[in-house]
């Protein structure tokens, strides 16, 4: 599904990413791993789109297309999915009206008629249950006034209503608790199938107590220098980073 | 250009002896008023288009068309209408409120005229201001709307201006709300010519104690020089709501003067502007807090495109003996272009000690990581600036009470962002 290559990427100048290779197949769930700095969260934006970044080098191919050339709007339709660290506060647009933009654009660039709004409020009910958020809520302007967890939350949300066939969480995990985790979490698995993949990218082996990973990859300094399966991430935990850099 | 005017010719056109001595006084305070006009037209040369453009200041009272031929530009969804041609009231175009009284002042008998003279050219700004002096003296018959007192009216009054010459327009107008009375305009300006033209337009409004004023204007004139002055004198306890709403034209310079005069008076004024090719935007606003426990909350927000330039002034006075005042001010801006522009100035005098006063400005560019957080939704580029840049007027628009307004002045100000470049 998704398959990078070599990938260069820098902003300002700076170099991040330097020759990152990775491949997701339909069905897979891959966990990010790495130190601060080590270019996780430029690798979650340089797949989703993000302009400020240059990539220099290197390929990203999704469902067979290269995907340098396309907005993050086009990237979006073609079903890539970011869940934002930060997510956005944007007073005076709610997320229901977000949303239903959202839904319909996407509809339309597959030819689909939009939905109308019996349809959609129908729509929206399903997604609200899987992460527990209210419809008061979802009325208010995007993020603004939420807390991390309800943040987070609608950053599942939304991932529930596009349905997304790669689904990229950048530090889902930060600024939650433990039940907020769980219901994120929760939320995320009830959305994995055979057709999608999950690429989750972490500090920490917490998060994957929830969201079990098939493959586990460390990023260290703009590269991927180890991979495995979920037992990798438990031998981070308890030897820490630098247990590969002096391997190295 | 005040040599175009033939001061002698307007006299001898003019049969009310008190309304003579007004313009001859207006004329003679000409020379002085244009001392302050360097300072209060610092952006905006509307003086020296209008030299270039006109050959006189004076108006052109021939019409194009007869009069009831207009009847067809009159917008059917309004139940009241007052429809100003020109600058002048066509009562046979009309349709008032059996309540309300609305008349020519030369059509009113010696004891109204008498009653309407207190404010009639009594706080308008035409000893400061050039282009008020020259609404003072070209304007031909002021507007008179009054409504008694104890009096309610729910229904909206929409003024409707019709331009329709080569040469300057003036309109004159006196609106006097009488005690615990509530009444509600929505006013607006339509150029039914293909040239360039110049209207001008002066306002007084009397709030009586205990009244209530809405007043909602939209400027959506293309190829015109607009000059609009809007004076207020607030009695206590009075409220007053002004929502503004400009779109590209060429000139726009909007004067909002409101005088607090009595104790606990309430302003509230509202302006919205997106403006794009090389049109100007001016809003001059001024607030004069003259005794205690008023409160005044001005909030204008506006987006500025292509090479079009936005000029916002906020005076407060706050006098010594205002005590307790409230005021607030805020202006922001949102450039789309490299080649737009803001000039935005907040003017504070306070000589009272016991008061709460902020003001603030800002002027900057579309937020990108909003920007971004849309698009990764699968909203097109263009699509998530229209959505940023209404929930940016949203905050302008949800202040507008009457809910049929709300939806025809929203739905104006989305035509207008689907037509911006960006750029």
């Amino acid at each position: 599904m998704l398959e990078i290559k070599n990938l260069h990427a820098s902003i300002d100048d700076t170099k991040i990413l330097k020759g990152l290779s990775l491949k997701v197949n339909a069905g897979e769930v891959h966990a990010i791993m790495g130190p601060n700095g080590s270019g996780k969260s430029t690798l979650a934006s340089v797949i989703a789109g993000r302009e400020d970044y240059d990539v220099t080098d290197g390929e990203i191919n999704f469902l067979g297309d290269e995907l340098s050339e396309l907005g993050p709007d086009e990237r979006a339709r073609e079903g890539i999915f970011l869940a934002f660290q930060y997510p956005v506060e944007i007073p005076g647009v709610s997320t229901t009206n977000f949303m239903k933009t959202a839904v319909n654009q996407i509809r339309e660039s597959k030819g689909k008629k939009p939905l109308d709004a019996v349809a959609f409020l129908k729509l929206m009910k399903e997604k609200m249950k899987l992460v527990n958020i209210k419809q008061e809520l979802l009325s208010r302007s995007i993020n603004e006034g939420f807390s991390g967890g309800e943040k987070k939350r609608n950053e599942i949300f939304q991932m529930a209503m596009l349905d997304p066939k790669l689904s990229i969480l950048d530090e889902t995990d930060s600024g939650l608790d433990i039940d907020a985790l769980k219901i994120v979490s929760n939320g995320v698995n009830a959305l994995r199938n055979k057709e999608n993949a999950t690429v989750v990218v972490t500090h920490y082996q917490r998060l994957l107590d929830y969201i079990v990973p098939d493959y586990v990859h460390v990023l260290i300094d703009g590269k991927i220098v180890k991979s495995g399966d979920k037992n990798l991430a438990l031998e981070l935990e308890e030897k820490g980073y630098d247990w590969i850099k002096v391997k190295n | 250009m005040i040599d175009t005017i033939n001061l002698k010719k307007i006299l001898s056109e003019e049969k009310d002896s008190k309304v003579r001595e007004m313009k001859s006084s207006a004329y003679e305070g000409m020379a002085s008023s244009l001392l302050n006009y360097k300072e209060e037209y610092k952006y905006t040369p509307l003086l020296r288009k209008i030299e270039k453009k006109f050959n006189s200041l004076s108006p052109e009272k021939s019409l194009n068309k007869k009069i009831k031929d207009y009847k067809g530009l009159i917008p059917q969804s309004e139940k009241f209408y007052l429809f100003i041609l020109n600058g002048n009231y066509q009562e046979s175009l009309s349709n008032k409120p059996d309540n309300i009284l609305v008349s020519k002042y030369s059509k009113l008998s010696i004891k109204q005229k008498e009653e309407f003279s207190k404010s009639y050219s009594k706080y308008d700004d035409s000893k400061s201001d050039f282009f008020s002096s020259a609404n003072t003296i070209n304007h031909d018959d002021c507007l008179i709307i009054r409504i008694e007192r104890n009096k309610a009216l729910k229904e909206n009054i929409a003024i409707i201006n019709l331009i329709d010459s080569s040469q300057p327009t003036y309109f004159r107008k006196c609106i006097i709300v009488e005690k615990n009375s509530e009444i509600s305009f929505s006013e607006e300006f339509i150029n039914s010519t293909n040239n360039i033209s110049f209207s001008n337009t002066v306002s007084e409004i009397f709030l009586d104690e205990n009244s209530k004023l809405n007043y909602y204007s939209v400027q959506n004139m293309n190829k015109n020089y607009h000059f609009n002055s809007i004076n207020v004198l607030q009695k206590s306890n009075s409220t007053s709501n002004f929502h503004t709403y400009s779109f590209t034209g060429e000139i726009i310079r909007n004067n909002l003067n409101i005088k607090l005069e009595d104790k606990n008076c309430y302003a509230n004024m509202y302006g919205f502007y997106a403006v794009k090719k090389n049109s100007l935007i001016d809003n001059h606003t001024s607030v004069d807090h003259m005794d205690e426990n008023s409160i005044s909350n001005e909030h204008y927000k506006g987006i500025i495109d292509e090479g079009s330039n936005g000029v916002f002034n906020g005076k407060i006075f706050v006098r010594q003996k205002a005590q307790k005042t409230n005021a607030f001010q805020s202006n922001n801006n949102i450039l789309l272009s490299d080649n737009a522009k803001v000039n935005t100035k907040p003017q504070l005098e306070i000589w009272a000690d016991d008061v709460k006063c902020s003001h603030g400005c800002t002027v900057g560019q579309l937020d990108e990581e909003a920007l971004f957080y849309l698009m990764s939704r699968g909203i097109s580029k263009k699509d998530s600036i229209s959505l940023l840049l209404s929930a940016f007027s949203s905050e302008i628009t949800e202040k507008i009470e009457d809910e049929k307004i709300k939806e025809k002045y929203e739905n104006m100000i989305l035509t207008e962002l689907e037509g911006l470049n960006h750029g």
